[in-house]
């Protein structure tokens, strides 16, 4: 489904991302780890368009959209969150997914019915999110005065309301705690049932081991690693990269 | 154009360049508070006028103080106003709310120039200046002592600034603050301690230009303090944000271009050009003289 | 009487004005190019029916239009920056256009006198009111059925998924980008509708004051027209018409008989006004708990 070729991003002399190759298919969770500093929240960036790429290619579907901008790309199904959430601070939950709802199908409605209606159809599909992320109590309150945990929640809401096939998260489980992060395996496992494929960027090692049903490891920007969880474990070169040589 | 014309062309940018010191002055207050606070004070141009009027009327019981007192007497008003402009327009207005700042500037820049105004009913002030009688001349050419004056003050200003800014403790925990504020403050630097002071050190570089323009023009105006913020927040964006280098060559750019657009279109154009020039500038090369590559976030 | 009616067009013509730079603070940038887009208008409207003997619903059209356009066309390049170098960028663009009027002069003889557009002198004479037998109530009316309308309008916006996209595109940038909405294009339409609105209300201000030059059109007038709906708060179309209607008619009028001291004060309750309510005199949470207070127990649904 995406297939990155040989991706390399370089900020002035450090090579951020460094001729990475990678290929997510469809249906899958794919794990993407690697200690600090390691080019995984820049391979995020790259895929949703935040950045251009200093070398190499970015296919989904088949198709090459490594010059499409960030929000063509959220139109073809890709949607992303971010590690520091960056809600819409002065919108009311509701709204914020309102203002997501930007895939392919959702752009083909009526202009004036998609930008100044507020039709059945999408309440409904709006309230259906909500209530999955447990937010339906919440969706006239501003989206500044929710706690940490919920603005975590109604960032993946709004990430998921552009019906995305496939989903970028970037460190969901950050600062959250151990019931929270149970509640997100949860909801990731609920979401590759429903046919989402996942690309999970996870500090939290115990979450990706569990949920992810591939891994790759990312060092100083290139690829170390990759296979099903127990190999990675197990894999020499993982263990130098996050324990040091001896 | 024959050689007069082209005489009188380079004279003129000669003038201009001399004169651009006071942008450049201005410039660098800009700038500074810009990389410090990350909001503009649009009130600093005003604050400079004021405090150079603040000078004429700290001396006004002296008859015909010499120029040099007049200038320190500006650089001291200055630095009480541009304090007295941190806590009135920045310092209880939530960080959160950079349009509120920005408004309460505006604010300040209204209310200065009205003090002015009522205080002096509107009347142009002459200002002293030194070696106004002085003229340098080299062939055709002449460069005004007034003006020459002007460029030195400007000048000696810049380097005992940067070394204030380079060389002191003060001047590195400045630079601490304006690149990373929570480090700087872990670090033990007081955030507030900075900020006052750099309005303070910002002031007192702004009253000596205002005095400057008051010197170069013969007279003072409450009319200069709108020119004088347009101008100086060109040369703050030519320059590239937070560039104190690129602040002063700015500065002496827009002088001679402004000067010379004079010479060749008139008055009444010469700003037009100005504006056009800069508005191209802002959009094809938004990080200014000196920009640097995009980094990483 | 006479005094209140011309304050009341007054306010009416710079709450256009206001509203033109609230569509563009929506989406979070801060323009000083209104005034231009104000300017703009007055003389297409002015030169229209002056010159051409339109009538004036028709120059007014064409003065939108125009101001639009021009406003779409400063859109797209000044939208490369941001910030303070947008400010800076479009008080450029505003102070150009001032100059131009400044140096532009368009006149034909008509009988005795010349007439139109002179430079520095500015364009006198625009008489369509008092030549087609409109009284001041008549101006008044239809200045506050203008204005009316562009509230409406406003508020319509406001309360759509385009005015919520607005919005998310003035929060934040990058998650507007990544969730999808095409920020460039939301950016230069915000300021297409401020360039229209602007128009009309430039094309009717150049009609009641009948005579229009450079001056009125500089930084000043650029910078109240940013300040109502700062002033106001921007969470909804109200707060600009109470920020128009508190500097014109306190501070700028209720406050006359104060004399010089008026001006000191002008600045001073800004300033104030801004310290004590950083976000607005009717911010988001003034206008919720007005609404809880209004409509206890009912929940309004949708947005």
């Amino acid at each position: 489904m995406l297939d990155l070729q040989g991706i390399a991003k370089h900020f002035g002399g450090v090579h951020a991302v460094d001729g990475v190759d990678l290929t997510v298919k469809r249906g899958e969770i794919l794990g993407l780890i690697g200690p600090n500093g390691s080019g995984k929240s820049t391979i995020v960036n790259l895929v949703s368009g935040l950045f251009p790429l200093t070398s190499g290619r970015i296919l989904f579907e088949g198709d090459d959209i490594s010059d499409l901008p960030s929000h063509a790309r959220v139109g073809l199904g890709i949607a992303r969150t971010f590690q520091n959430i960056r809600l819409f601070g002065q919108l009311s939950v509701w709204q914020n997914l309102w203002v997501a709802q930007n895939s392919r199908q959702q752009r083909q409605e009526v202009f004036f019915k998609r930008w100044f209606g507020g039709s059945a159809g999408v309440q409904a599909e709006i309230e259906r999110t909500l209530e999955f992320f447990d937010l339906a109590h919440k969706r006239h309150e501003l989206a500044a005065n929710l706690s940490f945990g919920e603005q975590r929640r109604l960032e993946f809401a709004r990430a998921i309301s552009a019906r995305p096939n496939l989903l970028l998260l970037d460190e969901p489980a950050a600062g959250m705690n151990a019931e929270e992060v149970d509640q997100l395996d949860a909801r990731i496992r609920k979401m590759r049932d429903d046919g989402f494929t996942v690309l999970l960027i996870e500090h939290h090692v115990e979450l990706v081991m569990s949920v992810a049903d591939r891994i790759a490891v990312l060092n100083f920007g290139r690829k170390i690693a990759e296979g099903p969880p127990a190999a990675v474990q197990d894999d020499a070169a993982v263990r130098e990269a996050y324990l040091g040589t001896r | 154009m024959d050689l007069l014309d082209l005489i009188d062309a380079a004279q003129s940018v000669a003038d201009g360049l001399l004169f651009g010191s006071t942008y450049a002055l201005l410039g660098i207050g800009f700038t500074l508070i810009f990389g410090v606070m990350h909001k503009i004070n649009l009130s600093y141009a005003a604050a400079s006028i004021g405090a150079a009027y603040g000078s004429l009327l700290l001396l006004s019981g002296f008859t015909a103080a010499p120029a040099v007192i007049v200038f320190m007497a500006a650089a001291l008003c200055g630095g009480v106003i541009g304090a007295l402009v941190y806590f009135i327009g920045f310092k209880f207005i939530p960080v959160a709310n950079p349009l509120a700042t920005l408004m309460s500037t505006v604010g300040l820049l209204l209310l200065i120039d009205e003090i002015i105004v009522h205080t002096t009913e509107g009347v142009p002030l002459a200002y002293p200046a030194l070696y106004s009688d002085v003229v340098v001349r080299l062939g055709q050419f002449m460069l005004r002592g007034d003006l020459m004056f002007v460029f030195v003050l400007g000048c000696a200003c810049m380097v005992l600034f940067l070394l204030l800014l380079y060389r002191t403790r003060l001047g590195i925990a400045t630079r601490a603050v304006s690149q990373q504020p929570i480090a700087s403050q872990l670090c033990g630097i007081s955030i507030l301690q900075v900020n006052v002071l750099t309005f303070v050190v910002t002031g007192m570089l702004g009253g000596i230009a205002g005095a400057m323009s008051g010197a170069a023009i013969g007279m003072l105006s409450p009319l200069l303090a709108q020119p004088l913020t347009v101008k100086g927040l060109i040369v703050t964006v030519i320059g590239g944000l937070g560039s104190i280098p690129g602040a002063i060559i700015a500065g002496l750019i827009v002088g001679a271009l402004e000067s010379l657009f004079q010479f060749l279109r008139g008055v009444t154009e010469r700003d037009l050009y100005i504006m056009m020039l800069l508005f191209a500038f802002l959009v094809f090369r938004p990080g200014g003289i000196f920009a640097k590559a995009p980094g990483r976030d | 009487m006479d005094f209140y009616l011309g304050l009341a067009q007054v306010i009416g013509v710079h709450t256009l004005l206001g509203l033109s730079a609230y569509c563009v603070l929506l989406t979070g940038q801060v323009s000083l190019a209104q005034a231009a887009f104000f300017a703009v208008g007055a003389y297409v409207a002015a030169i229209l029916t002056v010159i051409f003997k339109w009538h004036l619903f028709a120059a007014l059209g064409v003065s939108a239009v125009v101001s639009g356009l021009t406003a779409c066309a400063v859109g797209f390049p000044a939208l490369r920056v941001k910030g303070l170098m947008l400010v800076v960028a479009t008080l450029a663009f505003g102070e150009a256009v001032r100059l131009f009027f400044f140096n532009f002069t368009y006149q034909i003889q008509a009988g005795e006198l010349k007439i139109g557009p002179h430079g520095a002198e500015g364009f006198r004479q625009i008489r369509y009111f008092p030549e087609h037998g409109w009284s001041t109530f008549d101006v008044l009316m239809f200045i506050w059925l203008m204005v009316a309308i562009v509230m409406a309008c406003l508020w319509w916006l406001d309360q759509s998924r385009a005015g919520a996209v607005m919005r998310a595109v003035g929060e934040d940038e990058v998650a507007a980008h990544s969730s999808g909405i095409n920020v460039t294009a939301v950016k230069v339409l915000a300021m297409t509708i401020g360039g229209v609105i602007a128009g009309i209300g430039g094309g009717i201000f150049a009609h009641y004051t009948t005579h229009i030059e450079h001056v009125q059109f500089g930084v000043i007038l650029a910078t109240f027209a940013i300040a109502y709906p700062i002033l106001g708060g921007l969470s909804n179309v109200f707060g600009t018409l109470l920020a128009v209607i508190f500097i014109q008619g306190f501070l700028i009028e209720g406050l006359r008989f104060l004399g010089d001291w008026r001006n000191l004060l002008f600045g001073a309750l800004i300033v104030l006004a801004m310290n004590l309510r950083p976000r607005g005199f009717l911010d988001a949470g003034g206008v919720a708990s007005l609404k809880r207070m209004l409509f206890a127990g009912k929940e309004s649904s949708g947005a």
